[in-house]
């Protein structure tokens, strides 16, 4: 039995211990928000967070996080900072297709917690592990940008 | 219904290797090479036939510290643990940057790339032109290796099935008078698979070469290093003759041997290989780093 924090919340699993946390969350929980693109690290639309930091839950074995606080998309969905984010996606034509968005918006959450004011060069190097096919990736640019001055310090918060 | 999956995940070190001891298991560090290794498809969990070992969360082997004139890095360092940590030489953090994505970076360990052997791994090159050590532990006590002779092949490392790699082993400083880099090719800066790895290092006393050091990922089964090409330059001078360059090359374009692959041609990588030697062997000055 392996026992995690989701979203805030104690659970336990008796999934194996090599299966794809990834599929845990999606198909034991499920939510389905955290996306499987290629599930190989390199798309990023499985980002969500371990014990605050960014990771791809397609890499990761069950067995490995007993313990950790897992927060997928929806465990942020309330946030002040998912709002802000939601609306400068919005504002700036940054989703189309939609399928990489929860992953881009995780990744985007976790640059500016970490960088409030990030340069165009630190936002292109902070989603540069979240493939996006539609929007050429100007418009997710632009959301972040945006998102960082419309929630001016409110990203250092905890 | 399929077989049972059997995990181990120990608070301790030594409870691991005890485990080890009696079993050939899976070393699971990051994840991020073996997850993919034995994916299966979605849904699925990942085909891995042997007992798993978790060694993730091992405190003692995330340690990063000095001892006399060596540092010591634990193998399940995470990449993001390397780069935020002020003890590692920027030539190494440099190195580091070019590997995955900030997701990526945040789960993968320096020792999980070590011990993945691939040809192409990032750390690698910059790896043997330091002559890293590596401290490999097991219920026996403690085996220390050059890191050329710890890689032996495509995925094919000398650990035996009862040791895990514990620390990785580097100057803590470089010489004075001392200068290493590193670069990397690739189809782009994000999560790309090496086409062509190079790491120089060079020591000079004012304009005289006291120790050079070359080394190329993924232009052969291993990393390609030869000790008797770089003693040939010891003792000549910079900015090096054109001759000298010239016989370097030469020696190389021996024995740096690609393949071709969908990443790239055995063409394009061997001369890309040899054009950063050049660069790197043509350059009029170093600054110590």
């Amino acid at each position: 039995m392996i026992t995690f924090t989701l979203n805030g919340r104690k659970v336990e699993t008796d999934a194996p211990p090599s299966a794809r946390l990834l599929d845990v969350i999606r198909d034991e929980y499920l939510l389905i928000g955290t996306k499987e693109g290629c599930g190989e690290g390199e798309c990023g639309a499985c980002s969500i967070f371990v014990n605050n930091l960014l990771q791809n839950s397609c890499l990761i074995p069950i067995g490995s996080i007993e313990g950790a606080e897992i927060v997928t998309i929806e465990g942020i969905m309330e946030s002040d900072q998912f709002k802000i984010l939601d609306e400068s996606y919005s504002e700036a034509g940054g989703v189309q297709c939609g399928y990489c968005i929860p992953g881009m918006v995780m990744a985007s959450a976790a640059l500016l917690a970490q960088n409030p004011h990030p340069s165009e060069a630190e936002i292109r190097e902070g989603i540069s592990g979240n493939l996006c096919r539609c929007t050429g990736y100007n418009m997710i640019v632009d959301a972040i940008n945006l998102a960082a001055k419309k929630g001016d310090g409110l990203w250092q918060k905890k | 219904m399929a077989e049972k999956i059997i995990a181990y995940r120990f608070d301790q070190v030594d409870q691991t290797l005890s485990q080890l001891n009696k079993e050939d298991c899976t070393i699971i560090a990051g994840g991020t090479d073996v997850m993919v290794l034995y994916k299966s498809r979605r849904g699925v969990p990942p085909k891995i036939t042997k007992p798993i070992v978790f060694i993730d969360h091992l405190n003692e082997l995330k340690q990063v510290y000095k001892k006399g004139k060596d540092l010591h890095i634990g193998a399940c360092c995470t990449y993001s643990d390397l780069l935020n940590d002020p003890l590692i030489p920027t030539p190494l953090k440099n190195a580091i940057k070019t590997i995955a994505a900030p997701a990526i970076r945040n789960r993968g360990t320096l020792g999980g790339n070590i011990c993945n052997a691939s040809p192409a791994g990032d750390t690698l090159p910059l790896l043997y032109v330091y002559n890293a050590k590596l401290v490999l532990r097991s219920v026996s006590g403690v085996r220390i290796v050059a890191i050329s002779d710890f890689i032996q092949g495509v995925r094919r490392v000398d650990r035996k099935s009862n040791e895990i790699l514990a620390e990785i082993i580097l100057p803590s400083e470089l010489e004075e008078g001392a200068y290493a880099v590193f670069e990397k090719v690739g189809n782009r800066n994000a999560d790309a698979i090496a086409k062509v790895g190079f790491a120089g290092y060079i020591r000079t006393n004012g304009e005289v070469i006291k120790d050079i050091r070359f080394a190329f990922g993924a232009v052969g089964p291993t990393m390609v290093r030869s000790v008797d090409i770089e003693k040939k330059l010891i003792g000549k001078t910079i900015p090096l003759a054109g001759a000298d360059i010239a016989q370097v090359l030469s020696a190389f374009d021996k024995i740096i041997k690609p393949i071709d692959d969908q990443r790239s041609t055995a063409r394009y990588r061997k001369t890309v290989a040899l054009n950063l030697l050049r660069y790197f062997l043509s350059r009029k000055q170093y600054q110590h780093n």
